[in-house]
């Protein structure tokens, strides 16, 4: 089959490779129908996540038609329209059965990397470095689906794909960041990054009756996705000072209830951090620009919630003094993406909730690194790239 | 990177790439921090390797055995140290079900298939074969030599094994809803000398690695019915190196 492969840094290539096979019994084979590129695959693209080997099929935000199934397989039926969350996961173990789905104990078959440098290993990712797996991804064809009867959610009919393809990762990490905020009405949530993810968090947090929301980023037709589809209030922040203050000054001096950092390790910012963070990333001296979780720490109101979405390996020059003297609550995790896509799907299935505006990019599988190349750059107002096999 | 990421069907044995594996944990700490200490092998080096996180360190450490020369273990001539590694896990199941579980042999099998192939040859001996790199064959029986159902499996290699070694497998339960807490631990008394050595290189350069996965394998065929595999994966060229 042909598939999106990483083959170094800011190395893509759509490749022919092996074709997926049914190897465990509740294994399933998926005809991919749509993936799209996700920010979290740039750290990788970039370098700064490790344990990437040559010819990694990639992509972890895709949906498909079921081909194939495993013999201990008893839901989910040939044919079947399904997305599927981007964490792999088994649906038994005491994390699946507290709904922590992302730190599933039993679907990472390395997991001495993570066990080294987290602590604890957590579940399998598709298609995102060894340390998650080494599974191969949705940029492809085909692609394995383990534990089919607990990952692949029936679509609707009537939905388009477009519809339906972030319930795969985007809108449920977004959803999952609002929800940690702990929305009381009147609350203000102000989220940093107006992608993919950040846009989904901003609509979730309105959907959980947050009263304002406040979108943070420098590209404007971001700025103007978050106003017109999410009905946020936006602030630029190359035009501003301090994003800090202003913050300040649009709640009446308290700040935001609740922060999300939808931005992660690459962060740009513009002052003298910004600079350091950068030369010292540069050097390999740390893997993590922090200015966006820097300022959403500082902003935070006293007691407020810092709900972290953005992923990150090391980061210094972190601000623990400001969480503790103020007293704030951190919400953090890889997204629970089986937790949320039902309710999701009812959302969407009621028109409360529509995705497809994410969309900005289409192209077919094989021209997939340039799909990379402009959603990485921002290109043409790109959001996210799709790509149909 | 063989030895830690490498489909579970391929022995662990005698698989470790040093470099490959420094630089992997090193990249992991968040930049070549370790990695430039490392290789500067001077005391600023060191430092600056150590500096770079004492937590990660030390969590790096059970790897960084698997890099290590025997030799640095023992002094030449000598008994070789006796490797002994335990370690615990926490599986969603009651003891009594575990236990049996174990006993199945087809079961252990597979659990330990990633550095050994068992044959069950009575309930009480099990054969174990390890292959080495060169072709080589490392066996041995093992027979069970205490057996308290629902908590405790005690068993030791037979009279004569080229590599004396000792096992144990304890279930208790675990508190709240947590179900069992498993612990395995395994003893090898490798022989002096050359041989006692190549079968450290060989075998038990990654004892750790080696109870760790057992566990792991164990753990998810009691509460999934399968063991987590990319085998077969259609990601990663054969031989592709580990960035």
């Amino acid at each position: 089959m042909r598939a999106l492969c990483w083959n170094g840094i800011n190395d893509l290539r759509v490749e022919n490779v092996p074709d997926p096979e049914i190897v465990n019994p509740h294994d399933a084979i998926l005809k991919v129908t749509m993936s799209t590129t996700c920010g979290s695959d740039l750290h990788f693209i970039d370098g700064y996540i490790p344990t990437m080997r040559e010819g990694d099929v990639i992509g972890h935000e895709f949906m498909g038609e079921v081909v194939e199934v495993g013999h201990e397989v008893k839901k989910v039926k040939k044919g079947d329209r399904v997305v599927v969350p981007s964490f792999i996961v088994c649906g038994n173990c005491w994390y699946c059965q507290h709904d922590l789905y992302s730190l599933c104990d039993n679907t990472n078959p390395k997991p001495e990397v993570q066990q080294a440098t987290f602590g604890q290993p957590t579940a399998g990712i598709y298609g995102y470095t060894h340390a998650f797996g080494g599974y191969a991804g949705g940029h492809a064809q085909y692609v394995r689906v383990p534990h089919a009867d607990n990952d692949c959610f029936l679509v609707p009919d009537g939905l388009k794909d477009e519809q339906v393809l972030f319930l795969s990762d985007a809108a449920p990490t977004g959803y999952m960041g609002a929800e940690f905020c702990n929305i009381h009405p009147g609350d203000t949530i102000a989220v940093w990054g107006a992608g993919g993810v950040g846009l989904m968090a901003m609509q979730s947090a309105f959907l959980l009756g947050a009263e304002r929301v406040i979108a943070i980023d420098r590209f404007p037709e971001r700025l103007e996705l978050a106003r017109e589809k999410a009905g946020a209030e936006t602030i630029d922040y190359t035009q501003v000072d301090s994003v800090v203050e202003v913050l300040r000054e649009m709640t009446g001096g308290r700040g935001p209830d609740a922060c999300i950092d939808a931005v992660g390790m690459e962060a740009h910012g513009m002052g003298l951090e910004y600079a350091y963070d950068r030369a010292k990333q540069a050097l390999h001296l740390h893997t993590d620009r922090g200015e966006a979780l820097r300022q959403a720490i500082l902003a935070c109101r006293k007691g407020g919630t810092l709900s972290i979405l953005g992923v990150y390996g090391v980061m210094d020059k972190f601000p623990l003094g400001s969480i503790m003297n103020k007293g704030l609550t951190v919400r953090t995790a890889q997204q629970h993406g089986q937790k949320y896509v039902p309710r999701l799907l009812e959302h969407v299935r009621k028109g409360e909730l529509d995705p497809s505006y994410l969309v900005t990019h289409r192209f077919p599988l094989e021209d997939a690194p340039r799909g990379y190349e402009m959603f990485k750059k921002k290109e043409d107002g790109c959001v996210r790239s799709v790509f149909i096999p | 990177m063989k030895a830690l990421v490498q489909d579970e069907a391929t022995p662990l044995t005698a698989r470790v790439d040093k470099e490959q594996l420094e630089k992997m944990a090193s990249v992991v700490l968040g930049g070549a921090l370790l990695t430039l200490g490392l290789q500067r092998r001077s005391l600023g080096g060191t430092v600056m390797a150590l500096a770079s996180s004492g937590l990660l360190y030390r969590g790096l450490r059970g790897l960084r055995q698997l890099a290590s020369n025997p030799r640095d273990r023992r002094e030449e001539g000598a008994q070789t140290k006796t490797p002994s590694v335990e370690h615990a896990i926490t599986i969603g199941k009651p003891a009594d079900e575990l236990y049996r579980l174990w006993r199945e042999p087809g079961n252990l099998a597979q659990v330990m298939s990633h550095f050994a192939e068992l044959s069950t040859t009575s309930a009480e001996y099990t054969h174990w074969r390890v292959s080495g790199p060169l072709g080589q064959d490392l066996e041995w029986d093992t027979r069970i030599v205490e057996d308290r159902p629902g908590e405790l499996l005690r068993w030791e290699s037979v009279e004569g094994a080229l590599l004396p070694n000792q096992g144990l497998v304890r279930f208790r339960p675990a508190p709240g809803d947590w179900g069992t807490e498993v612990t395995l631990h395994l003893d090898f008394q490798p022989p002096g000398g050359a041989l006692g050595e190549a079968v450290l290189t060989r075998l038990l350069a990654v004892p750790d690695l080696l109870v760790n996965r057992a566990l792991r394998r164990f753990k998810s065929l009691a509460e999934t019915g399968e063991i987590p595999t990319t085998g077969r994966n259609p990601s990663a060229r054969e031989g592709a190196h580990l960035h």
